[in-house]
């Protein structure tokens, strides 16, 4: 496809400058790496109606990935495309006899397994909520319980008892007890690699590996966080886990024995819940790569790249938070706090392609469109055929040439009419502009002149603007000066009028203020001085 | 040697027959220009002083067309006739009088009968005559004379005289020519059959303000005339009473008490009618070819389109200079305006569209005087051969001094200039790296009573190839509200510094993220230190070659610095005034600063020594270095008492000088040097070919910007040059010398001191001079040339053989 531009006048001559502000300085560093634009793109939903802390949450592997919070003693569901209404209900919840501490979907996300503080845990179908099977042997409060990534058959669960328990879940038994932890279990995670190895963390500080292969029921491997160990989960390649405790975040090499690769101490509190979550753009360099989401009590989200083991995003949340889930199609995080909240977010893009394929799943199909009729001059529409023509590929393009834009003062000013364009741009709410106006009156020595044809009511205007922003730094060189000559020229005026005389007491304020914010500042600048020479000198 | 950097807009151009080419007069020579391209394609040289008038002999068939005939008359006194086609002179008319004007009224209309025999060809000139007036000790008489082209003689008659130098108007309809006195016109009708005593009767037409321009109506007897107050006066069926009165019978019954609204007197026409549009002097006018419009414009730089009729206007605004000529082409659909700042704008025409201009250097601006602290301001690209000069209009024209022609201007503030308006934003520096890929500009704003002044500076870069510059960086205020006296770039483009009168300099670096190709966008210049000495004002700054030491002047003394460590390494003292100009001298270890004031001082400093070398007492307008050279040149302001005697016009010197010696190398003198700049400009390719006759292109031409804008090339140290170049008087006038006592004046340019041909000879015979050692050159050279090796056996084992005559020297 050829463009033709315009043809561009190569002489400046009969081209007209709007009026433009003064630049502002850029700050030296981007404000938002894209990756960071990528994560602040989760659109916030607070589900806000639940009573008490969120110990858990989590998604359904399978579309449209429904996820499930517990809080208290009962487990509700959300749907994510529900996340756009103003007020989001559950779309069902199970009840249960004690509160609810961990819960886990199965890979195929028909079946959820839910364990409480009685020490039960119990399989649900997803679908009709109804109790499948009952898992009770734990004699303390469970609270960490998994289905393997692999294994449709088994469970994994762990609690206050320091025990490990590997479960045949269609014979509600027991399959293994694991014992090697001298505290509570609080933790743990299925290796997406195999069925058969898991991770388990303990308050005991440690973290083990479990084959279930291995006869004698004992860990394959050992790690020492060093603090009680919070949450553990496998990162995707399946050889590196990443261990939660204490302030800090530490990823382990299990290929390599076990060795610490990083600890990320970002947060102030003790880090609650991490995850896995993925930059999920087909575009840029971090398209689809992977990140650890750590949340903490000190209501912080990190995002941690551990490829080059540097915090990538940073996001403050009002309340301590306590579990954090990301959806497998990248369009969902959720973070629950500990007073009750969900924190959902919910990115905005394909939202379209998702409906589509709800649509589909639901068996509408797109309904064919009437057919067009043949456009008659009778029509509207017949004079505006082809106007939304796009151009095919071999079509040659002739650019329209761009329209400057003026806005009224420019206009004005084209006119020489400059009192006229003062007024104008002080009507306008933007202090920059009028700033930039009164500059151009500068520059052509028209300044005092303007000022001095105003009427009482542009005079008005222009001392309430000037009561408003002649202090701001940035444009007080100019109105500074301005105010001083207005005051002088005008005072015959305002002499007049007492609602000019009230302006100038308003005006008189907002200087006599900012003289007092100078000399404090100087203070302090006296005190600081002394102390900087001396540090100087050393 | 290059010349150029003419005025275009020193009278009228012309087009040629087709509408294809535009003759425009340059200085002595007319040049031709190509409308299509807007590049020049030939001049016709001949004339010895400036060209006033440019006719061309317009086309009556469209067979005729293709030819392009055309007369010239100049201040030299000769009419010349040319076929501009070729370019060939065709003929010569030596009057003897310079011609101010001249307007050959008989070749405007169609030749009646083909075979009747060809009358005689008239012109009416325009004329000076100094002889005259210097005999007789009173004001100069300008008479407007009447001349046979056909003869080639002058008729004796004078048709009038005048006080001040008049351009001649002549009507379309070739029957009357006109021109303007004072506060009236004065217009003759051309006799139907011209002879060489024919009679030509003359009317006047009065107004009370001065009249600046008139124009006839091609086929009314209409003329109109545009006043310095802005008016334009339209008088309808002059010369009623006096034109027809024994030619064509009166037709109107003369009746003295006739309404003749308008007209002043009883001067000789129907009726005055008056436009009031422009606020200030009308310079052009110009009726359209079928009459219906005329075309007006003036100081205010807007071209106004009246509707004769009913006086309905159009315009043409901000071309941003005062409009000087309005000229239609054969062509109905091109025309051109010539403004005063030498642009040349052609016309599409029923639109008004501005197709292209051709481009002339730009004149100094007007506020060089109003606003104190301003240096010449111009910048030299060294590598492409552009200059870079402020404009009035707030731009940087970019101007190549290879091919004359402007390359492309930059917009320094987003402003339209008005050209009537006071001067409040002045465009104050200007600074190219030594690449011309970045460019550095500061800007101040005069306060209106104190409100708001505020100074910028504005680094700028460029594309690859083209000089399209693009603003990076703009600093509010670098240095509070002190100005800005200087800024200079590092040898490497990346770094630059801003000295100020507020007592302290500022280095900027360039910081761009390479990794990403995106040089543009992530590039922008940030402050890297600041630095002061004794709060002084910081006047002069300059880099050394290799960019390792930086050089500010505070005021009288030097001070150098580590631009990269912000350390300061010497200070060099002292100068009697503060200093205007730094520079490092390419490869010497010496510094070069000039200062101005009432004790003006060239002076050059050794860096080794950190002292004083040699001084001179020269008022310096300007320094040139070169980076590979160990020689500057300066150009120097003679004392204005010595001016008017000796050396006609020429008030400056250019001083070519090696850094060691205070003997100066070569001396050429010049015009106009006030306000003129110099530079060492490297040669490319393209340019050697029309300098390096010889076959050795030279290491560096020296431009010589003068204060006109007008500049001139040259190879320094070329002999043959230097018999070409613009001087030609030697110098007796030495100035004042502080350092070394001297044996010799300055060495003229034709060789006629014996000392300089002997240096030159001694110079050129040096190098034949067999090697001491052959053994190096011995062997050297493709392996055919060189003779067998029997042959070069023996010399080569001789070689290695030490002398004995030397041993027992």
């Amino acid at each position: 496809m050829a463009e033709i531009q315009p043809q561009q006048q190569t002489t400046l001559i009969s081209k007209t400058f709007p009026i433009k502000p003064k630049l502002k300085a850029k700050p030296r560093t981007q404000s938002q790496t894209p990756e960071s634009k990528y994560w602040s793109s989760f659109k916030l939903t607070q589900i806000t109606n639940l009573i008490s802390s969120i110990p858990s949450v989590s998604f359904s592997p399978s579309a449209p990935h429904v996820f499930a919070a517990a809080h208290s003693a009962s487990l509700s569901f959300y749907s994510p495309l529900s996340l756009s209404d103003p007020d989001v209900a559950a779309s069902s919840s199970i009840s249960f006899s004690d509160v609810v501490s961990s819960l886990s979907f199965r890979h195929d996300g028909l079946l959820l397994a839910a364990a409480n503080l009685s020490g039960l845990v119990q399989v649900f179908d997803v679908k009709t909520r109804t109790p499948l099977r009952r898992l009770r042997s734990h004699t303390r409060p469970v609270h960490f319980v998994r289905y393997p990534v692999l294994d449709k058959l088994h469970l994994v669960s762990g609690g206050d008892d320091a025990i490990v328990k590997y479960w045949d879940v269609a014979g509600e038994s027991v399959v293994l007890d694991l014992v090697g932890h001298k505290d509570y279990v609080r933790c743990g995670d299925c290796s997406p690699v195999s069925g058969d190895m898991f991770v388990t963390g303990s308050y005991d500080h440690t973290v083990k590996v479990w084959d279930v292969r291995v006869e004698n029921s004992r860990s394959v491997l050992e790690v020492n966080h060093g603090k009680p160990v919070e949450d553990v989960i496998y990162l995707p390649s399946g050889g590196l886990i990443a261990t939660a405790g204490g302030n800090s975040v530490k990823i382990w090499d299990l290929i390599g024995g076990g060795r610490m690769v990083y600890c990320m101490e970002s947060h102030n509190k003790t880090v609650t819940s991490i995850c896995v979550g993925r930059v999920g753009r087909e575009s840029g360099d971090e398209s689809m790569q992977y990140r650890i989401l750590s949340v903490g009590l000190d209501g912080y989200m990190k995002v941690f790249d551990y490829a080059k083991m540097k915090v990538t995003h940073s996001k403050r949340f009002p309340a301590p938070l306590m579990s954090v889930a990301f959806s497998l199609d990248c369009m969902t995080r959720v973070i629950g706090a500990a007073n009750g909240t969900i924190f959902a977010g919910r990115r905005k893009k394909k939202e379209e392609t998702v409906e589509n394929e709800v649509r589909n799943i639901l068996g509408f199909s797109s309904i064919a469109e009437p057919e067009r009729r043949v456009l008659k001059p009778t029509y509207f529409r017949y004079f505006q055929r082809g106007q939304s023509e796009k151009p095919s590929e071999g079509d040659y393009l002739v650019m329209k040439t761009k329209k400057v834009k003026l806005a009224e003062h420019d206009k004005l000013l084209k006119k020489f009419r400059h009192r006229e364009a003062l007024v104008s741009a002080l009507g306008g709410k933007n202090p920059e502009n009028v700033v930039a106006v009164m500059e151009e009156l500068v520059a052509r020595k028209k300044l005092k002149k303007s000022v001095a044809n105003l009427d009482h009511e542009e005079l008005g205007l222009l001392l309430m603007f000037l009561q408003k922003h002649a202090t701001m730094p940035r444009y007080s060189s100019l109105l500074m000066s301005l105010t001083e000559k207005v005051i002088e020229m005008r005072a015959d005026d305002i002499r007049a009028s007492d609602t000019l005389k009230g302006q100038i007491r308003n005006l008189k304020r907002s200087i006599n203020e900012e003289i007092r914010i100078q000399q404090s500042l100087q203070e302090i600048q006296g005190i600081i001085a002394p102390l900087l020479r001396i540090t100087g000198r050393r | 040697m290059i010349r150029g950097g003419k005025s275009y807009v020193t009278s009228p151009p012309a087009f040629s027959n087709d509408g294809k080419k535009l003759l425009v007069c340059t200085a002595e020579t007319v040049s031709v220009f190509s409308t299509s391209t807007g590049l020049q394609i030939t001049s016709l040289e001949g004339h010895t002083a400036l060209v006033t008038t440019v006719i061309v002999v317009p086309a009556w068939n469209p067979a005729s067309k293709i030819l392009c005939f055309c007369w010239t008359a100049s201040l030299d006194g000769t009419i010349r006739y040319w076929d501009f086609a070729a370019p060939e002179l065709m003929k010569t008319i030596d009057v003897k009088i310079p011609i101010i004007s001249m307007v050959i009224p008989s070749i405007l209309v169609q030749p009646s009968m083909e075979s009747e025999k060809r009358p005689d060809l008239f012109a009416y000139l325009s004329t000076e005559d100094v002889k005259e007036s210097k005999e007789e000790g009173n004001a100069l008489r300008r008479q407007i004379r009447k001349c046979n082209l056909s003869k080639s003689r002058l008729v004796g008659l004078i048709l009038g005289e005048v006080k001040q130098q008049v351009v001649l108007t002549v009507s379309p309809s070739a029957k009357y020519f006109g021109l303007k006195n004072k506060c009236k016109l004065q217009i003759w009708k051309v006799p139907a059959k011209d002879s060489d005593n024919a009679i030509v009767k003359k009317i006047s037409l009065h107004h009370t303000k001065k009249i600046s321009v008139l124009a006839f109506h091609p086929n009314q007897r209409i003329v109109a005339a545009g006043d310095v107050t802005g008016r334009i006066l339209i008088w309808r069926l002059f010369g009623d009473k006096t034109f027809s009165k024994n030619g064509e019978k009166n037709e109107r019954p003369m009746d003295t008490g006739e309404e003749k609204p308008g007209v002043r007197g009883d001067d000789d026409a129907d009726s005055c009618s008056t436009w009031h549009w422009h606020p200030a002097e009308v310079n052009v006018l110009s009726f359209s070819s079928d009459g219906a419009y005329l075309y007006s414009g003036g100081k205010e730089g807007v071209l106004v389109v009246w509707q004769l009729d009913t006086g309905k206007k159009k315009f043409l605004p901000r071309i941003g200079s005062p409009l000087l000529y309005f000229i239609d082409s054969p062509d109905p659909s091109l025309s051109s305006i010539c403004c005063a700042d030498n642009q040349i704008h052609l016309l599409k025409m029923p639109s008004m569209e501005i197709l292209r201009t051709i481009s002339g250097i730009k004149a100094p601006s007007s506020y060089h005087e109003m606003y104190k602290g301003l240096n010449n301001g111009v910048a030299f690209d060294h590598t492409a051969g552009l200059v870079a000069l402020r404009t009035e209009n707030y731009c940087i024209q970019l101007y190549s001094l290879f091919d004359d022609r402007g390359v492309s201007e930059v917009q320094v503030c987003e402003r339209n200039h008005q050209p009537g308006d006071d001067v409040m934003v002045v465009v104050t520096l200007v600074a190219l790296s030594f690449d011309g890929s970045v460019m550095s500009t500061a800007e101040i704003k005069l306060a209106e009573e104190g409100i708001g002044g505020l100074i910028c500076l504005k680094f700028w870069t460029s594309g690859f190839q083209n000089k399209e510059f693009s603003l990076l960086t703009i600093v509010y205020e670098p240095h509070r509200d002190a100005a800005i006296s200087a800024i200079a770039f590092h040898p490497s483009g990346h770094m630059a510094v801003s000295s100020s009168y507020g007592g302290d300099f500022k280095v900027w670096v360039c910081n761009n993220d390479n990794q990403k190709d995106q040089m543009l966008q992530n590039s922008s210049w940030t402050c890297h230190s600041v630095g002061s000495y004794k709060k002084k004002p910081m006047t002069a700054a300059a880099f050394s070659a290799d960019g390792s030491v930086l050089a500010v002047a505070a005021e009288t003394v030097i001070t150098l610095w580590n631009p990269d460590k912000n350390v300061l390494l010497a200070v060099i003292g002292e100068t009697l005034m503060p200093i205007v100009t730094l520079s490092f001298i390419g490869k010497s270890e010496y510094l070069v600063a000039a200062s101005w004031g009432s004790k003006p001082q060239l002076s050059v400093w050794s860096m080794s020594k950190l002292s004083a070398a040699w001084s001179y007492r020269l008022q310096i307008e300007a320094v040139a270095t070169a980076v590979d050279l160990s020689s500057f040149a300066a150009l120097a302001l003679l004392p204005e008492s010595s001016n008017e005697t000796t050396f006609q016009e020429r008030d400056g010197l250019i001083l070519l000088f090696n850094a060691k010696d205070a003997v100066p190398v070569a001396t050429w003198s010049a015009k106009k040097a006030k306000g003129g700049a110099l530079a060492f400009i490297q040669t490319n390719q393209s340019s050697t070919e029309e300098i390096g006759r010889d076959g050795t292109p030279p290491r560096a031409l020296l431009a010589y910007v003068n204060g006109d804008h007008e500049y001139v090339l040259f190879d320094p140290y070329n002999k043959d040059v230097q018999e070409l170049s613009i001087s030609h008087k030697e110098i007796h006038a030495t100035p004042e010398e502080t350092g070394r006592a001297r044996q010799f004046g300055y060495a003229s340019i034709y060789g006629e001191l014996p000392q300089f041909d002997l240096k030159r000879t001694d110079t050129s015979w040096t190098p034949s001079f067999p090697s001491e050692r052959p053994w190096e050159t011995i062997f050297s050279g493709s392996s055919h040339n060189l003779p067998p090796l029997t042959k070069l056996c023996l010399p080569f084992l001789e070689s290695l053989l030490e002398k004995r005559t030397a041993a027992v020297e």
